[in-house]
């Protein structure tokens, strides 16, 4: 069932009700109370980065974003000279010192995911 | 928002028709047509009491309006063009209207750091006189394969990343593609910097710069064999030592010694949002256009790149390279360098700034470089929450060592975790 889900391309949130959402987290949070539940998602119009294998991420809350930016760009083999950002709430985090605990203490969603969109940058031209 | 620009839209076939009476085109096909401005949509700056910036340098549109036009006049001004040498062989294209205009942009970029790195941030353009390292500068941008960052070379480089020639760019792949073609401009020894993930890194850029002549190792044999060799070719000769050494004393600049440090184009590139820029960056990015070792941002509207020089009040300053110009042949002493000059800057609010940009510094010495630092920790770090991007001393530690670009060397491109955690599921999270 997720899977044929995952294949429609909806973003998760509409894939899931809020109820369903927020319950997962709960159970979630109860097992990995050390864990923070995020949410990696490709950008709807981003063409030039892949997709990646996984949505779902139980993320350790003491690693910082410069971190987790890297595992990634790992995950995706992404040449370190390729544009990509991870873009929380319209906002490019850019600070590498602030924890996962702290970007998700700041900018997680009601239903308790903390919610996190990749792209690279737009191109420029006009035919 | 398409629509409004094609509204808007005149499209000027010659410079000579730009700077006189614009006609509507009454071109066919509407997807062609390119918005602009020119002096049909041209807007007198406001009078006003707010202060204009034009990189770096302040103005009043009260008080010196006219040295500001000058200014703004002085810049290297990059357009379309058509009728050039075909890129890349006899079908390749002849024109890069549609599809060069970011291309343009980074070739303005890196003008500006180059302009400032031989004749000074002070340096002004008079129409009657061709300043002997002016036109050097300036033949290095024209439209031949042989020129250093000719849109032949920029284009054709591009496909080193994964662009084939006319295909767009974005800000990074264009300042990517020009830290590539720098190395081989030897009379600038000017080092290309990009900071990726929204991350500056001191010590990174003080090794790039410090490091000894050598460690940039130049092959004349391996360059760019696609389009030919680029070594040899006009405008790469040595430069004139007594024309050089008499300019040079003018001016502050003269301290640029790149034994000691090798002149350094910084450039971050950026994502400010993910469809409309986040007003938080608003300040930041205005105040980078403030400071002295600005070059301006690469950028754009959606689809339409732009060159930012400037700001006042919410408004930016920019100069567009939509404009089809024929290509001119420097070259030949009598054709004139005025198209390369811009009489008519466009404004537009800084909120409709595409989130897609690239942020350029340009730092001729390494003291301008620690006051850079200073200038960007002030204004960029500690007077916001979300500050555009970060300057740290050192790499953290789990990223993989910095390695400069050097022509003919594997690059290392990829990041090697060291301390990779073991992934394993629960359910469908995946655990980091």
């Amino acid at each position: 069932m997720p899977e044929i889900m995952e294949s429609s391309g909806k973003p998760f949130k509409q894939r899931k009700s809020f109820a369903v959402r927020k319950d997962e987290v709960a159970g979630i949070r109860d097992k990995f109370p050390a864990k923070v539940p995020v949410i990696v998602e490709r950008y709807h119009k981003e063409k030039n980065l892949p997709l990646l294998d996984k949505t779902k991420f139980l993320v350790p809350q003491e690693i910082s974003m410069s971190q987790f930016t890297t595992i990634i760009r790992n995950r995706m083999s992404l040449n370190a000279n390729r544009a990509f950002y991870l873009i929380v709430n319209n906002k490019s985090i850019s600070s590498m010192s602030m924890t996962l605990a702290e970007v998700y203490r700041d900018e997680k969603d009601d239903d308790g995911f903390l919610y996190m969109t990749y792209a690279s940058q737009e191109m420029f031209g006009s035919c | 928002m398409v629509t409004r620009y094609i509204e808007n839209t005149v499209i000027h076939e010659s410079y000579a028709d730009h700077r006189a009476a614009p006609a509507v085109a009454a071109c066919p096909n509407m997807t062609t047509l390119t918005y602009e401005c020119g002096p049909a949509s041209y807007v007198e700056f406001p009078r006003t009491e707010e202060p204009v910036y034009i990189l770096g340098e302040k103005y009043s549109t009260l008080y010196d309006l006219d040295e500001l036009k000058q200014d703004i006049k002085s810049r290297l001004w990059f357009t379309y063009r058509k009728n050039f040498p075909s890129i890349g062989g006899v079908n390749g294209p002849g024109s890069d209207t549609g599809w060069g205009c970011m291309l343009r942009c980074g070739q303005m970029l890196v003008a500006q750091a180059l302009v400032t790195r031989h004749l000074g941030r002070e340096w002004r353009w008079d129409s009657k006189r061709k300043d002997e390292i002016y036109m050097k500068i300036l033949k290095m941008f024209q439209d031949k394969k042989g020129s250093y960052y000719s849109i032949h070379q920029i284009a054709s480089m591009g496909v080193s990343e994964g662009k084939p020639v006319g295909q767009w760019f974005g800000p990074n792949t264009v300042a990517q593609v020009l830290k590539k073609l720098v190395v081989y401009d030897e009379w600038s020894s000017l080092v290309i910097h990009v900071a990726m993930d929204n991350t500056v890194i001191e010590n990174d850029i003080r090794c790039l710069c410090k490091c000894k002549q050598k460690d940039v190792e130049m092959n004349g044999d391996f360059v760019l064999d696609h389009i030919g060799k680029v070594r040899g070719a006009e405008g790469s000769g040595s430069p004139d030592s007594n024309c050089y050494g008499n300019l040079q004393a003018k001016f502050r600049w003269r301290k640029v010694d790149s034994s000691k440090w090798k002149p350094l184009l910084l450039v971050i590139p950026l994502r400010l949002g993910l469809t409309e820029i986040n007003s938080v960056y608003v300040d930041g990015l205005k105040s980078c256009l403030s400071f002295p070792q600005t070059v301006g941002i690469i950028g754009g509207k959606p689809n339409h790149a732009h060159w930012f020089i400037g700001y006042i009040g919410d408004q930016l300053i920019y100069l567009d390279p939509h404009t089809q110009q024929m290509t001119v042949d420097l070259d030949d002493p009598s054709v004139s360098d005025e198209s390369f000059h811009c009489y008519y800057p466009c404004r537009m609010s800084v909120y409709d700034l595409d989130p897609s940009i690239a942020v350029g510094f340009y730092c001729g010495t390494e003291e301008e470089f620690d006051d850079l630092c200073v200038t960007i920790q002030k204004f960029i770090i500690k007077s916001s929450r979300t500050p555009m991007f970060e300057l740290y001393k050192e790499r953290p530690p789990h990223w993989p060592p910095f390695e400069a670009y050097s022509p003919g060397a594997t690059n290392f491109t990829g990041y090697v975790m060291t301390d990779v955690p073991q992934f394993d599921t629960d359910e469908e999270f995946e655990l980091l």
